[in-house]
């Protein structure tokens, strides 16, 4: 059915890659001491390399040369100005008041800024809706805990398109959502194709990513320490905001990065639910690279997104101190 | 009255999540194509399943390339911890960035960068190159789960094995492997899953003639998508509904 | 008669990354002799017991086992075996295939395997055990099979890396007990690595006091404890009282601007010495006819004894007595000659 004969230059590569391999370990064995250990992590390091690192490396390439790969910063230029190179073709031509007349401003910037706009939605309403659950599934009393983290987890053996189509049958105009509007009265509303069902759509898939973070951490608190707070004089509400909050900080910190990065990048969830209407930064990466066939301009946004990201992350990384939900000692 | 109130709150939530997925599998039994009428219970789209070429051939390749990808993946992440554990330091906190560094890209990201691989090698894209893709998701995943086990270890087991006469690699296979087998079998079931769910990344990394079913699923919901697609996500979820149900019970017996 | 040299270490110096952890050790182990690296922590013990199970190699020097140079060899070819700090049991094996390891690697016949772990378990009184999981077991009883899993392979010598660390102090007397009376019973050689003096006073025959990667004194416990080589010892093995003083000529001291008789010689005229006098050997006099007189500061009862904080001059003394002084009271000291230890000021001793 599929031809699995290897490509040559795979063949060669895999050769190359045994032969330093098994060079390594020939070299590290020092007398009799045996082979060292670290090398166990030789071919893992090679693979990164040539399969992380390069690929990052070849992004920035890509994104600082043209279609003939001489250096440029045009790339850079398009994101902010989309419309530039048609301004330029127009004054070569001669045509300067008619390049004038092109529109400055950029649609990559808007995509990009309603994007980060979309996914910081995103990411509220999770937590808001993430925060109470998980609290809720760690209480003690409660007895649920595993089963319920199960219970979280089964849904996303669905696979996702799948699960995202699937809210195409509840919220369509004649779906089962509107069915029940009219059978109750109020009327067929029209619930596809906008804003909203793209953030239903987002809240949907990446809520159990901001759930399980804070869910473990607050699992590991010391019931102890509650129960300390209210010795000492604090009611429910006041321990839960000067303790346990504080305490699962690292959780709802590991959480936000969770939802927030692929809310960003989604590009399937505005493209079945918001049906065109609403242009996400990924869905212009992707169509930069598939459609367009531009692989520069699709490197310098993905660069760019990749450098928001890194920021972000290390923004949320001051905020916790010590590590990606490391627990408070 | 406290108790009530949450569990009728996580309650909302769950059905919250549960409602596409049973609206899914209730389509896969209607007759009819129309997602909204129901047309009557029937097993057509089951049978149909089968006889569908481009379908069986996706769930090849989806499944195919995940056993590949986790073994290679678990052979490669299993070494990869033991030899960052006895790493010195420095170079052990430079393994754990790059082990982290697929974890801080977007999916989108990491599928484009390995497509830009794989234009600048000059390499035609189809099932090997989706292999590869896969292996590369799925490594770190089966180092960050190994690696903690080994961490667990007392640091002298390796070397009370050796002291007791084994050779280090009768000490490796005898005694830090097994011990580490749960923080493997973790990977390895992480690594398995990523790689069936997988859709952002395949897309970029194979050939429109080489479909996995997500990227299946994508074109077809260009077009208008069948429920045969439902019948099949009901099959494979109910498959792994019951191989849950069966580990869960095994690891339960033998912790008896 | 002497027994042999078993092991015999020569000249070893360790680096790691510039630092200097051992510094030219020189020391030798007889047949069946129970010896006890003492010293605290990272003064070199552990690493010299390392280099010695072969988990470590020395930046310089050798290591001599019965004659033959075994710098390089891997431990697993070495006729030693170690009991490891916090025992390092298997998790994934019983009690049973836990003894049974290193037997298993020997190619031994499945009866005899049997033969020699059922033996093993009950020597160190865990008969019937050999089914459980090593997690069900308490501290000492994970002690005693790590124990047994060393002993099954009857080293020549055993290497105990602070053994009974982990365990609590009524527990860690009764395994000291039982670990001496296993070592005269087996007679193998125990290389015994501990920070606790009394443990190393209990049960050896010979201690090696070490600091700072050095070597500071080798003798049996007695001599170590009454005749320290310098104030380092004196102070690690016990309780002591240092004071500066000064040697007027042989058989008498000067310190605390009195002469004291004392029964060392050697030391030159008017040489500055370290005086060393333990607590107990202080007797609590009246105030007219002590050679010191001074006033006690605080008194603590501690079980047997009263410990008194006792200031004459600008030197406390610490005093161990059975009968209470009690504080601001005034009081004279006297020390027996025989009780006044001389010590060369504190510089490095070698062997």
């Amino acid at each position: 059915m599929i031809d699995l004969t290897l490509p040559a230059w795979a063949g060669w590569a895999m050769g190359v890659g045994l032969i330093l391999f098994v060079l390594l370990v020939v070299l590290s064995v020092r007398r009799n001491h045996g082979v060292k250990r670290s090398l166990f992590a030789a071919p893992y390091t090679l693979w990164m390399f040539i399969f992380t690192l390069l690929p990052c490396v070849l992004i920035a390439y890509y994104a600082l040369t043209d279609a003939n790969g001489c250096f440029t910063l045009d790339n850079f230029r398009s994101f902010w100005d989309s419309n530039h190179i048609m301004r330029e073709n127009l004054r070569a031509m001669g045509g300067d008041e008619m390049a004038a007349t092109v529109a400055r401003g950029s649609v990559n910037v808007d995509t990009l800024v309603y994007s980060l706009w979309m996914a910081f939605l995103c990411t509220a309403i999770s937590l808001v809706l993430g925060y109470p659950a998980a609290l809720f599934m760690a209480d003690r009393k409660m007895k649920l805990g595993a089963t319920l983290v199960v219970l979280f987890i089964i849904p996303m053996w669905m696979n996702f398109l799948l699960r995202t189509i699937a809210w195409m049958s509840l919220l369509e105009d004649n779906g089962l959502i509107n069915a029940f509007l009219e059978w109750i009265g109020i009327g067929r509303k029209q619930l596809m194709y906008n804003q909203q069902a793209v953030l239903l759509g987002m809240v949907y898939n990446f809520l159990p990513f901001m759930v399980f973070p804070i869910y473990t951490s607050l699992s590991k608190l010391d019931p102890k320490l509650g129960e300390a707070a209210q010795d000492l004089g604090c009611n429910e509400l006041r321990t839960l905001y000067k303790v346990t909050m504080p305490l699962s900080l690292p959780g709802v910190i590991s959480g936000i990065t969770m939802v927030f990065m692929p809310s960003v990048t989604t590009f399937f969830i505005p493209r079945v639910l918001g049906g065109g209407n609403t242009r996400m930064f990924g869905d212009l990466i992707e169509s930069t690279f598939k459609t367009a066939g531009n692989w520069n301009l699709g490197s310098a946004l993905s660069l760019i997104m990749m450098v928001l990201i890194l920021i972000s992350l290390s923004i949320l990384r001051k905020a916790d101190p010590n590590g990606e939900g490391g627990g408070i000692v | 009255m406290k108790q009530f109130f949450k569990k009728c709150y996580l309650a909302i939530i769950l059905i919250f999540l549960y409602v596409p997925i049973i609206v899914l599998i209730a389509q896969s039994f209607n007759a009819g194509k129309s997602r909204a009428k129901w047309e009557g219970l029937s097993l057509h789209w089951y049978s149909e399943l089968f006889s569908n070429v481009s379908i069986m051939n996706a769930l090849w390749v989806t499944v195919s390339v995940a056993v590949i990808a986790t073994i290679v993946a678990t052979i490669l992440g299993t070494l990869a911890a033991i030899g960052i554990y006895s790493m010195k330091r420095r170079p052990q906190a430079f393994m754990m960035t790059v082990t982290n560094l697929p974890n801080t890209m977007p999916d989108i990201v990491t599928g484009v960068s390995l497509m830009l691989l794989y234009i600048f090698a000059k390499v035609e894209r189809g099932y090997f190159t989706m292999v590869l893709a896969h292996i590369t998701f799925d490594v770190p995943y089966v180092v960050l789960s190994v690696l903690p086990k080994l961490k667990q270890m007392n640091k002298h087991t390796y070397e009370a094995a050796l002291d007791l006469g084994a050779t280090p690699a009768y000490a490796l296979s005898h005694v830090i492997i097994p011990e580490c087998k749960q923080g493997i079998v973790t990977g390895a079931l992480l690594a398995f899953t990523l790689s069936l769910d997988d859709f952002t990344i395949s897309y970029f990394t194979t050939s429109p003639l080489v479909q996995n079913l997500s990227t299946l699923i994508y074109s077809a919901t260009k077009l208008g998508i069948s429920p045969v697609y439902y019948a099949l996500s009901s099959l494979m979820f109910v498959v792994l509904l019951v191989l849950l149900l069966i580990v869960n019970h095994r690891t339960a017996d033998n912790k008896d | 008669m002497e027994e042999p040299r078993m092991i015999h270490l020569e000249n070893i110096s360790k680096e790691y990354d510039g630092v200097t952890v051992l510094d030219d050790i020189n020391l030798y182990i007889r047949k069946k002799e129970f010896v006890t690296l003492l010293g605290p922590s990272g003064c070199g013990k552990t690493t010299t017991l390392r280099i010695i199970g072969g988990f470590e190699y020395p930046s310089t020097g050798r290591v001599m086992f019965e004659g033959k140079d075994i710098t390089n060899l891997p431990p697993y070819k070495r006729r030693v075996n170690t009991v490891f700090q916090k025992y390092a049991l298997f998790p994934h094996l019983n009690v049973y295939d836990n003894i049974a390891f290193g037997l298993k690697l020997k190619k031994m016949s499945r009866a005899e395997i049997g033969k020699r772990v059922d033996k093993m378990l009950n020597l160190v009184n865990m008969a019937g055990y050999g089914k459980r999981s090593v997690d069900s077991l308490s501290g000492g009883q994970q002690q005693r099979i790590a124990i047994a899993r060393s002993l099954v392979n009857e080293p020549e010598v055993l290497l105990l890396d602070e053994p009974l660390g982990a365990l609590d102090l009524k527990l860690r007397k009764e395994m000291q007990l039982e670990l001496k009376s296993m070592q005269q019973q087996l007679g193998i050689t125990f290389l015994y690595v501990t920070h606790d003096q009394e443990e190393a006073l209990t049960m050896s025959d010979t201690i090696v006091v070490m600091n700072a990667g050095h070597i500071l004194q080798i003798g049996t416990p007695k001599k170590i404890y009454d005749e320290p080589e310098n104030a380092f010892v004196a102070n690690f093995i016990g309780e002591s009282n240092i004071i500066r003083g000064i040697m007027i000529r042989d058989e008498l001291v000067n310190f605390s601007g009195v002469d004291f008789p004392c029964v060392d010689a050697g030391f030159g005229e008017n040489a500055p010495v370290d005086v060393v006098v333990r607590p107990e050997d202080i007797v609590i006099v009246g105030e007219d006819i002590g050679q010191l007189t001074g006033t006690v500061k605080s008194v603590l009862f501690k079980g047997v004894h009263y410990e008194m904080m006792i200031e004459s001059g600008d030197f406390t003394w610490k005093v161990h007595s059975t009968s209470m002084q009690p504080a601001g009271s005034r009081v004279g000291l006297s020390i027996v000659p025989f009780n006044i230890h001389i010590m060369h000021p504190m510089k490095e001793a070698g062997k």
